[in-house]
C-alpha cells in the first residue's frame, strides 16, 4: 500500500556536529532493496520514521553509486529527529522513497564542477558529490566550496579531509567570522564572499548550491556577478512535507510540488516561482 | 418512455442491492448533522434535504484513516499494514455537485502514485446521483460550470418525477448499467415527466476569475490581505469541502502501541506548513487564504485540467463568520480591469 514504509537496520551512527547525526541504513527485506537499487538517483528524497513518533523527510545523503545502504544526516530537533538520534544499531527504523526527481548528473558530463554548501546543507551537495567523484574521469574540475557558522558546525568532517587530501579536487571551506579556532588555516567569511574571492570560472561549469535560504540568496548574486546564468546554477528546496507523493497539499510553491516535481530545481525555475511562497 | 423507480418499490429495490452483497448508503438526518451513512429502507432516507451538511467525500477519504497497525516491545517492532473494508456499496441520493467533486479528484489521488485508500473504496462502489428540484441562496454549480442535473462522477441518474412517485432512472456509466440490472424488474417503463431543475444563478465569472489569478502580478495584491480579514482560519470550509483533499499523517497510540494514520488537515492552519527551523512560507491567514483560492481555481487546473470546486457553496453556507469562496470570487469578478 502507498503509505507503507520499507524496515530498516541502523548498522551505524555517526555524530558529524553538535546535535547533527549520520544514520546508516540496510534494508531488512530483499525485494525492498532491489526496488530501492532500481529507482534511487541523486537528489531523490525519503520519510525516515520511527513507529510512534512519525515520519520526517531528508534527502538520501548517499550517492547513485553506492546504493548497498541509505545514509542520512539530520539535525535533531524535533520528536522524529530525536528518537532517530537516540537509535543504537541493530534498531528498526523506516523508511518510505525514494521520491522526487534527481540532479541530471549525465548532463554535467564533460564540464567542470561547482559545488557551494553551508552548513546542514552539505548532505543533499555530497550525495551529487561522491555520484560525480566515483566517476571522476567524466567530469572536468572539481571545486568544492563549504562554510558553516563555526568549525564545530562542520558536518562530514573525515570527508572534507579526504577531499583536501585528493589533488583532484578543489577544496574551499569557511566558517564565519567568530566562528574560528585558534588552530583553523582555512577561510574565515560568508560563502558568497569566499565565493566571489575563489572566482571560479562560469566557462563550461556547473554549479550545484544547497544552503539555507538566505545564504542562496546572496551566493545566487556572487554566481550571477562571476557570470554564471540561472540554468546551469542547480539547486534544492525544502518544505514541510506528510505524504511525500504529490496527495497532502502542503509542500507546493505556487503550482509547483516540491515533492514531486523537485527537489531539485535550476535557479531559473526558482525564480520563476512565487517568491513571496518560498 | 423512460424507465422509472416508482417509491413503493425504493425498499424492494434496497433489499435486492443488499442481497447481491451491497450496502446501501443515502442522506441521512441524525441529531443536529446530516451525512451519508447506511440505511435499511426507503424512510430512512433524507431525500429532501437539498444538500447534506456534510459531504459524500467523507465515505471515500475518511477524516480519520488507519494506515498501519504498529506494536512495540523490547525485542521487535510488528508492523501491519491496514486496508479499508472491502465492502460494495450503493450511494443513494447523491446531488451533481458531491458526485462531481469524487470525479475532480480523482486524478489527483491517481497521479503517477495510486492512493489505494481512495481508489478500493472508488472502484467497490456505485454513485446514483439524484438531480436537483431545489436550490438555495448559496448553491452555485453553474458559476463552476456545472448543473443542478450533471451527471459528472454519477454511475446512474435519478431525475425526481413532477409527480412526486418517483424517479426516472438513466445508468451513465457501464457499472451503472450492471446495476440497473440486478434491479430491472422493479423498474417500469412510463411517460411520466421530470420535475424542473431549479434556475441557479450565477455568482461570478469563473473565466474572469481564472484570468485574474492567473496574472502574476496579482500574487502580491492587497487584494488578498483585505479579502480575507475576517478568517480565523478555523478550517470548516475545507472540512466541509467535497473536493478539498490535504492530510496529515500522524502516529497515535502509547508508547508500546498505536496506529499510524492519515487525518484530515487543512490549508487555513498556520501548523501546515511550518517548517521545524519556525520558517513558515504561508505565516499569515491572508497567504492561507490565497493558497486554497489559487489552488482551486489556478493550480489544480494547470495539472489535472479541471478547477477544484464542484459549487456546493458549503464552504460559504457554514462558514462561522460568514464568508467563504463565493465572496472571494465574486470580489475578483468585479475588480476594475
Amino acid at each position: 500500500m502507498i503509505y507503507t514504509p520499507f524496515p530498516m537496520r541502523v548498522v551505524s551512527k555517526r555524530v558529524e556536529a553538535p546535535g547533527v547525526n549520520t544514520l546508516k541504513l540496510e534494508f531488512v527485506n530483499q525485494e525492498d532493496h532491489e526496488f530501492f537499487k532500481a529507482n534511487y538517483h541523486t537528489g531523490m528524497f525519503g520519510l525516515y520514521g520511527i513507529y510512534g513518533e512519525g515520519e520526517s523527510t531528508f534527502c538520501v545523503a548517499s550517492p547513485e553509486t553506492r546504493k548497498d545502504y541509505i545514509e542520512c544526516t539530520f539535525r535533531q530537533s524535533g520528536r522524529v529527529t530525536t528518537t532517530l538520534a537516540n537509535t543504537d544499531e541493530g534498531d528498526i527504523v523506516t523508511f518510505r522513497g525514494p521520491y522526487g526527481n534527481r540532479f541530471p548528473i549525465e548532463q554535467f558530463e564533460g564540464k567542470n564542477l561547482l559545488f557551494i554548501a553551508g552548513g546542514i546543507a552539505l548532505p543533499p551537495t555530497r550525495s551529487v558529490i561522491w555520484s560525480c567523484l566515483d566517476q571522476r574521469e567524466k567530469y572536468k574540475d572539481v571545486t568544492i566550496v563549504y562554510g558553516a557558522r563555526t568549525v564545530a558546525d562542520l558536518v562530514y568532517k573525515h570527508e572534507l579531509e579526504e577531499w583536501k587530501q585528493r589533488d583532484d579536487v578543489n577544496l574551499v571551506l569557511t566558517v564565519d567570522p567568530g566562528g574560528e579556532t585558534p588552530d583553523w588555516h582555512d577561510h574565515v567569511g560568508f560563502v558568497p564572499t569566499v565565493l566571489e574571492q575563489a572566482a571560479p570560472s562560469p566557462e563550461n561549469t556547473i554549479a550545484v548550491l544547497c544552503g539555507p535560504p538566505i545564504m542562496i540568496k546572496f551566493t545566487l548574486a556572487a554566481l550571477e556577478k562571476l557570470g554564471f546564468t540561472a540554468e546551469n546554477v542547480y539547486t534544492t528546496l525544502e518544505n514541510r512535507m506528510k505524504c511525500g507523493v504529490g496527495k497532502c497539499g502542503r509542500c507546493n510553491v505556487g503550482s509547483v510540488y516540491i515533492c514531486k516535481e523537485g527537489p531539485v530545481f535550476t535557479a531559473a525555475e526558482v525564480q520563476a516561482m512565487p517568491q513571496a511562497d518560498l | 418512455m423512460t424507465r422509472i423507480l416508482l417509491k413503493n418499490k425504493l425498499d424492494d429495490c434496497i433489499a435486492a442491492w443488499q442481497k447481491a452483497g451491497y450496502s446501501v448508503l443515502a442522506p441521512v438526518q441524525r441529531h443536529d448533522m446530516s451525512s451519508f451513512d447506511e440505511v435499511q429502507k426507503g424512510s430512512d432516507m433524507a431525500l429532501d434535504l437539498i444538500l447534506t451538511e456534510r459531504t459524500i467525500k467523507d465515505q471515500f477519504f475518511p477524516q480519520t484513516e488507519p494506515l498501519i497497525k504498529y506494536n512495540i516491545s523490547k525485542k521487535e517492532i510488528a508492523s501491519e499494514t491496514m486496508t479499508p473494508p472491502d465492502k460494495k456499496r450503493v450511494f443513494f441520493g447523491v446531488r451533481p455537485c458531491d458526485a462531481s467533486g469524487l470525479a475532480i479528484d480523482d486524478p489527483l489521488f491517481g497521479w503517477d502514485y495510486k492512493d489505494d485508500y481512495w481508489f478500493k473504496r472508488r472502484e467497490n462502489s456505485v454513485i446514483i446521483s439524484i438531480a436537483c428540484t431545489e436550490a438555495d441562496d448559496f448553491c452555485m454549480c453553474t458559476s463552476v460550470k456545472l448543473s443542478p442535473d450533471s451527471t459528472k462522477g454519477a454511475d446512474v441518474m435519478l431525475r425526481p418525477l413532477a409527480n412526486g412517485n418517483g424517479w426516472q432512472v438513466d445508468a451513465v456509466s457501464d457499472r451503472g448499467t450492471a446495476l440497473l440490472e440486478s434491479v430491472s424488474s422493479l423498474l417500469e417503463e412510463s411517460s411520466d415527466e421530470a420535475a424542473p431543475v431549479p434556475q441557479v444563478a450565477e455568482k461570478f465569472d469563473v473565466e474572469k476569475v481564472m484570468e485574474w489569478l492567473g496574472d502574476k502580478e496579482n500574487f502580491e495584491s492587497q487584494f488578498w490581505k483585505d479579502i480575507s480579514m475576517r478568517c480565523i482560519g478555523c478550517g470548516s470550509c475545507t472540512f466541509l469541502c467535497p473536493t478539498c483533499h490535504c492530510f496529515d499523517i500522524q502516529d497515535e497510540g502509547d508508547t508500546y502501541q498505536g496506529i499510524r494514520r492519515k487525518n484530515w488537515d487543512s490549508c487555513s492552519f498556520a501548523l501546515f506548513t511550518m517548517h521545524t527551523s519556525g520558517h513558515n512560507p504561508r505565516n499569515a491567514q491572508s497567504t492561507r487564504w490565497r493558497q486554497r483560492i489559487m489552488h482551486k481555481f489556478n493550480y489544480y487546473r494547470g495539472k489535472f485540467g479541471v478547477n477544484s470546486c464542484s459549487g456546493c457553496g458549503r464552504c460559504t453556507r457554514q462558514c462561522p463568520v460568514d464568508m467563504g469562496i463565493t465572496e472571494t470570487l465574486q470580489a475578483i469578478t468585479n475588480l476594475p480591469r
